[in-house]
């Protein structure tokens, strides 16, 4: 009876990129409804494959995973829990009713870090089951200060449990292209951003203000619904809504980036749970990046870097009255 | 020639001798007045976008966005005042003042945007003050008579939707002079006008890094001895 549908999503290394904005959410098509894919049982259970790679031990992957899963879970306005349930001899795909997570040979992608793979019903847009793998084509690392030629193991689980989780890619932040025509990192505003930073790198073990935003709109506690604000608001050009534009909300006073898309021609978007407070709006392309990294729909990219006029204030338990932020072609 | 001069030495001598008890404050009776007040503008933040850099280690430097600082603009509005004489030369004083300054935000170091000034919100701000006055003994003629003030107030700032509010507490030293149109004297009622220059603290308030921040204000006022 129940209907399911498979999605992926992975973090990936030197492709096209974009620069700033947005925690995204992943969806379900319910009753012609876009509703947010979630877990509806807690705690989320995982098994861990029980294959090392590279000199990286199945306990090492658990120690990670748990890292990663305290992580999420600490998230004080959210209420997400996660338990590592075991070791298992399955591989982390396919559909037997269990979260694996673990190693995997896909020489074939040989850009992708890792993914994650979700069945979702389709009726209720709950997450039935999610696999997460990582590549063994990489180097990876759980050293706790890295290490300077592997990835680090922990920040790429972080991200891919967000994807379990429900959360797509955000686009804040930036790149730069590099002789070979690839484009690196040079700075990113969420764990979720869909590039990954270069081998070394360990910062990404913390999550920003953009991940904790929108898993505390995904999995809100009462407190997370009254102790936090929306921006709402609509991109516009020439009189008529722009989709795909990037929006981000920074407070002067916190320093936090908090973004999202404007998902339909109408142009509108809603920047939920933010910290209370006054915020600074910029608007801007997805003109640097592969736009279905973030969703699958035509965008616009032909506008200039804009900022709303004015700060927009995310009151308390509430949203903003609508702002319009009106953009003008390059 | 001689009388001359004894005659106009004679004729000044009251208003000499008016002039040595100088105008005053009514002691136990009450003043209103109505003031324009101008509030002077100050900096109210600098900040920066930083997104996390890419680099080894668990703190490698920031990528800056853009950086942003905000300033609290001038503005001019209404103010009223009551004050209480306690003695001809000391006066217990409450006022309110009501304007609307903008947050207005200047952008740079953003490489995919020029530099530019946004106009900023439009803030409500009330500010509800009390101090004292104490009259300074100089002779400035026979109907003015300068004073030095101090005190402090409350601060209550509304952003631009009323959806947020923002309070502080105002500080304030200044020097201002009243000038007696009417009246001056202990028995007369008194009709003036009055100027006043201030420094002012301010504590809290809209401030993205939570610093006092200091600001002159102006005022001109019309005053009605009860």
């Amino acid at each position: 009876m129940i209907r399911l549908t498979a999605a992926t999503a992975a973090l990936l290394i030197t492709i096209g990129s974009a620069s700033s904005s947005a925690y995204l959410k992943l969806g379900a098509m319910v009753n012609g409804k876009v509703v947010d894919a979630t877990w509806q049982q807690q705690p989320i259970g995982l098994f861990i494959s029980d294959r090392g790679s590279n000199g990286i031990t199945v306990a090492d992957v658990r120690g990670a995973v748990e890292r990663a899963a305290a992580t999420w879970s600490a998230v004080n306005a959210a209420q997400v829990r996660i338990a590592v349930q075991g070791i298992t001899s399955a591989p982390p795909e396919g559909t037997d009713g269990k979260n694996t997570i673990g190693f995997l040979d896909r020489p074939d992608l040989d850009r992708v870090l890792g993914a994650t793979s979700f069945m979702v019903d389709t009726t209720t847009g709950e997450i039935y089951e999610a696999d997460i793998f990582f590549n063994t084509s990489f180097l990876f690392s759980v050293s706790p200060g890295g290490q300077s030629d592997r990835i680090d193991l922990e920040s790429l689980a972080l991200h891919e449990m967000g994807h379990m989780l429900g959360l797509g890619h955000s686009a804040i932040g930036e790149t730069e292209v590099l002789s070979n025509g690839r484009r690196r990192v040079v700075g990113s505003g969420a764990v979720m951003f869909p590039l990954a930073m270069t081998a070394g790198t360990i910062a990404d073990r913390v999550l920003h203000a953009d991940d904790i935003a929108g898993i505390v709109d995904l999995y809100p506690t009462a407190e997370g619904v009254l102790e936090t604000g929306g921006i709402v608001g609509r991109v516009t050009k020439n009189g008529q809504g722009v989709r795909g534009a990037h929006v981000i909300a920074f407070n002067p006073e916190t320093n936090v980036l908090i973004g999202n898309f404007t998902l339909e021609t109408t142009g509108d978007f809603v920047i939920g749970r933010l910290p209370p407070g006054p915020y600074i709006l910029r608007v801007e392309p997805l003109d640097d990046a592969e736009p279905d990294n973030f969703f699958p729909a035509a965008v616009d990219t032909n506008f200039k870097v804009t900022y709303a006029p004015r700060m927009v204030v995310a009151p308390r338990g509430g949203s903003s009255a609508p702002i319009e932020i009106q953009v003008s072609p390059k | 020639m001689k009388r001359g001069l004894l005659l106009a030495v004679l004729a000044l001598a009251p208003a000499v001798a008016n002039a040595q008890e100088g105008p005053g404050l009514r002691r136990g009776h009450f003043t209103i007045g109505a003031a324009a007040a101008w509030s002077g503008g100050y900096e109210v933040g600098d900040s920066q976008a930083l997104l996390r850099g890419n680099g080894p280690g668990t703190s490698p430097t920031p990528y800056a966005l853009f950086n942003a600082k905000s300033r609290l603009t001038s503005a001019t509005g209404p103010m009223l005042q009551v004050g209480l004489a306690l003695s001809r030369t000391l006066a217990f004083e409450g006022g309110a003042t009501f304007t609307h300054p903008h947050v207005g935000v200047s952008i740079t170091g953003d490489v995919e945007a020029p530099a530019q000034d946004l106009p900023g919100e439009r803030l409500e701000q009330y500010l509800f003050e009390a101090g004292l006055t104490w009259q300074l003994p100089v002779r400035l003629g026979p109907r003015i008579a300068p004073f030095v003030s101090a005190g402090g107030g409350y601060l209550r700032q509304l952003h631009e939707d009323r959806t947020l509010v923002e309070t502080g507490q105002i500080y304030h030293a200044g020097v201002g002079a009243r000038y007696w149109l009417r009246g001056g004297g202990a028995a007369s009622k008194a009709i003036g006008l009055r100027g006043d220059v201030r420094l002012n603290l301010r504590r809290q308030g809209i401030d993205f890094e939570n610093k006092m921040r200091a600001y002159p204000t102006l005022s001109l006022s019309a005053f009605i001895g009860l």
